[in-house]
């Protein structure tokens, strides 16, 4: 296998018109890029699994179904594996999760004892109750579904005899995992990798991938390929990826805001909440028994912490008001609000004036039916004229923020576009609180510098940060240990 | 040339996709069909009269439709925000007037109407044609607005689990812009518009109904002789009721089919602009909701 060259149009208008798509057999390759800009649907091309019927595909040149009656396509496509980044999609709801794993060719793996071990961090008991299950969309968590799927890529890839090759897809397979867990799937990659004369392909957003592949497992390095793809001019190039771009970037961060000691809090959030039948508390580190009360200070920004499907995500949401919980007590701005209080209490004082919120996926977070331009509408405080919309949207945006961008719909952008135009609509509002739910989520090396840095504007002019998010590499350099809280819920009741 | 080819090819494969277009030209075509035909067969008052009947009914239809847009925004907004701001009680005023409305057929909304508007008339209270016309159209959307709401509710509805809603909340955008402009306007405006088409159907329908019911005539005083002319009330006339039983001798002679029409047309317009609208209507209501994918929510 080598670099593909791929195009992909629908009804005349290109959507994918790529050269040297990084696919090699004997190598991993790491493939970065902003969300949207068309890796999985390369990836899904090139396995042999997009839908022709509306869609006009040549893979090197040749007609899609000339592509996919080659002999080796056919052969790796056979011997090979497709992890999808929504693991939903690939599972059969009728077949519990255990068949599933033995289906076919998969029931002659030996390796699925030391898959599942290492997927579950040694809790067979925890993965066994799991496997028994039939996939529903809310049950197994999307974690657990993500590491089914990897599972049965591993099963597959130690099937591979030598001589024969392989087409191995991993679409965001770390998207779910939290860092622990990602850290174990790097690993347990690296070592099934060599027994496989496979082309395995990673597609992530995840930089931290990098720093644990070139420090723990620097051997591999010739194995390994780290690719960035871009869109330039309407196009997808891709393009080598340095690792030490990032590492070299990640070391030079430092914490965000004013070293002296901060002189006062702006938001306070007390151990104990309850909310959706869980109670959670903060701790200062793993393992910690006394729980700490939330703090927020002016011009500092707070980092909260905590594994995948914990519920962070639901207690920035139940800080903001949007959940009524069942024990609260936050006070923001100098006032307190508990579980007695209102939605219309936060919609008075709260939204858009002391405090706003960055959602974590901008897919949900906009309305897909607007234009760029309306995104600014209503804004409290904000003059939504075209200057004024245009200079917002140059904090984030390069040349491709000018006047015909605001008659974009939402709906056309790709997703690192959508996630920055998600990032600017809250950092306008100027408000005293920002909370931010995975603000890297989607963004390339670049962009993410770029929300740094404007982070770094919001705390100088006074603002405060709470800011939840996996990128833990990154986050941990721009906090200040005393601003890192780590999360602990549990479920109460049945 | 080549343009106008062009265009014409264009247009025509527009009209195969889009079969709401295919089923509006239609009627626009039988209608104006129809007309030409009446032009040269059908006595000059009867015209008059087939053309200001159907002139009165898509009017009064299409003021019932936009009275019930209006009055469907309004009332499914107010359920909407006051089930969010918990206001119990004018929840439950609001519901028990509307499923007062719901409780009753709505051909018996409309027959009520129709005995109002006889008072309002023997009491000198409304006298112009056009003032009686705007009384049933009301009447009619009266009838029908809930249809509306019900809509308007169900979208509010959906899009409350929708995070951008939460992400504009948050934002310090106003409820109220968000539920007009983003929700309504932006992502529910196709759905409004097939159910406007459809209720368009529906109005014409009830009008006609209560028309041929009311014929009868609705007080000494008061008869359809003296409200305005609509399709129902020409068809429920005396010419056009034995215009419409001469089709009867078509089963013992069929070859009176060329006598029917020529001799008998104004009965036989009337009924051919209700049925026939009513069932272009109905296909390009289904043709839109196809068009537009409008099944799911």
């Amino acid at each position: 296998m080598k670099p593909f060259e791929i195009s992909i149009a629908q009804d005349g208008r290109p959507l994918i018109a790529v050269a040297g798509y990084p696919v090699a057999e004997g190598v991993l390759t790491i493939l970065f890029g902003e969300s949207g800009i068309g890796k999985s649907l390369s990836a899904l091309a090139v396995a042999g699994l997009v839908e022709p019927a509306e869609l006009t595909i040549s893979v090197d040149r040749e007609s899609y179904a000339h592509y996919l009656a080659r002999g080796d396509v056919r052969e790796y496509r056979a011997s090979g594996f497709f992890v999808f980044q929504e693991p939903s999609s690939h599972l059969n709801p009728l077949m519990t999760l255990r068949r599933q794993l033995n289906e076919g060719s998969l029931a002659r793996a030996t390796n699925e004892p030391d898959v599942i071990r290492r997927l579950w961090q040694g809790n067979e008991q925890e993965a066994a109750s799991i496997l028994d299950v039939y996939p529903k969309p809310y049950r197994p968590s999307g974690g657990e579904k993500q590491r089914v799927l990897a599972a049965m890529a591993f099963k597959k890839m130690s099937l591979l005899r030598p001589g024969s090759s392989g087409f191995f897809v991993f679409d965001e397979p770390t998207a779910s995992l939290d860092n622990r867990l990602r850290d174990e799937f790097i690993d347990l990659l690296v070592d099934y990798l060599p027994q496989a004369p496979a082309a395995v392909l990673l597609i992530t957003h995840d930089y931290s991938i990098v720093a644990r592949l070139t420090r723990r497992h620097a051997r591999l390095s010739g194995k390994v390929a780290f690719k960035e793809m871009y869109l330039v001019r309407g196009k997808q190039e891709v393009r080598d990826f340095e690792p030490r771009e990032y590492l070299g970037w990640v070391s030079s961060l430092k914490p965000l805001g004013p070293g002296t000691a901060p002189a006062e809090f702006v938001l306070r959030v007390a151990s104990g909440m309850r909310v959706l039948s869980r109670s959670y508390r903060f701790v200062r580190k793993e393992g910690d028994a006394n729980a700490a009360t939330l703090t927020v200070y002016k011009g500092r920004m707070t980092y909260l912490k905590g594994g995948s499907g914990l519920g962070k995500t639901t207690v920035l949401k139940t800080i903001m008001g949007l959940f009524e919980p069942e024990k609260m007590v936050v006070e923001i701005g100098g006032r307190r609000f508990t579980r007695e209080n209102r939605r219309k209490d936060w919609s008075r004082s709260v939204w858009g004036r002391k405090m706003t919120m960055v959602f974590q996926h901008a897919d949900e977070a906009l309305n897909q039916r607007a234009l760029v331009r309306d995104v600014f509408g209503g804004l409290p405080g904000f003059e939504s004229s075209e200057r004024n919309m245009l200079d917002a949207l140059a904090k984030l945006f390069d040349a491709e923020a000018e006047g015909s961008f605001l008659n974009r719909p939402v709906y056309t952008l790709s997703g690192g576009q959508k996630q920055r135009l998600n990032l600017v609509r809250s950092m306008i509002l100027q408000t005293e609180i920002l909370l931010l739910d995975e603000p890297l989520s989607g963004l390339d090396l670049k962009a993410s510098a770029k929300v740094i840095h404007l982070l770094e504007q919001q705390l100088a002019r006074g603002s405060a940060i709470l800011v939840v998010s996996h990128n833990e590499d990154i986050f941990d350099a721009l906090t200040r240990p005393e601003d890192v809280y780590l999360l602990e819920g549990h479920k109460e009741g049945p | 040339m080549d343009s106008s080819r062009q265009f014409l090819r264009q247009s025509l494969g527009l009209i195969r996709r889009r079969k709401e277009l295919a089923w509006f030209c239609m009627w626009c075509a039988g209608i104006g069909c129809l007309f030409l035909w009446d032009e040269i067969f059908l006595n000059a008052p009867a015209f008059d009269r087939v053309r200001a009947a159907l002139f009165n009914t898509l009017v009064s239809g299409a003021g019932a439709v936009f009275l019930s847009l209006v009055l469907g925004w309004a009332s499914g907004a107010a359920f909407f925000l006051l089930e969010q701001r918990r206001a119990r009680y004018s929840f439950a005023l609001l519901s028990l007037v509307a499923n007062a409305i719901r409780s009753l057929p709505q051909v018996v909304l409309v027959l009520v109407g129709y005995v109002l508007l006889n008072q309002l008339i023997l009491a000198e209270i409304i006298r112009s044609e056009t003032a009686q016309l705007a009384w049933v159209t009301v009447t009619v959307s009266v009838a029908v607005f809930l249809e509306v709401s019900d809509t308007i509710r169900s979208r509010l509805e959906y899009f409350r689990s929708l995070e951008f809603i939460d992400a504009m909340l948050c934002c310090g955008i106003s409820e109220s812009r968000i539920i007009h402009r983003e929700i309504l306007w932006r992502n529910s405006r196709e759905h409004l518009l097939h159910k406007l088409i459809a209720l368009f159907g529906v109005a014409i329908f009830l009008q006609c109904s209560v028309d041929f019911i009311v014929s009868v005539g609705l007080s000494t005083n008061v008869s359809l002789s003296n409200v305005p002319l609509t399709l129902g009330s020409l068809l429920a006339s005396v010419d056009s009721k034995q215009d419409i039983l001469a089709l009867s001798n078509l089963f013992s002679d069929p070859a009176y089919i060329t006598e029917i029409v020529v001799r008998h047309l104004q009965g036989v317009s009337a009924a051919f602009c209700i049925v026939f609208t009513l069932v272009c209507f109905f296909m390009i209501a289904n043709g839109y909701a196809r068009s537009r994918r409008l099944n799911g929510p």
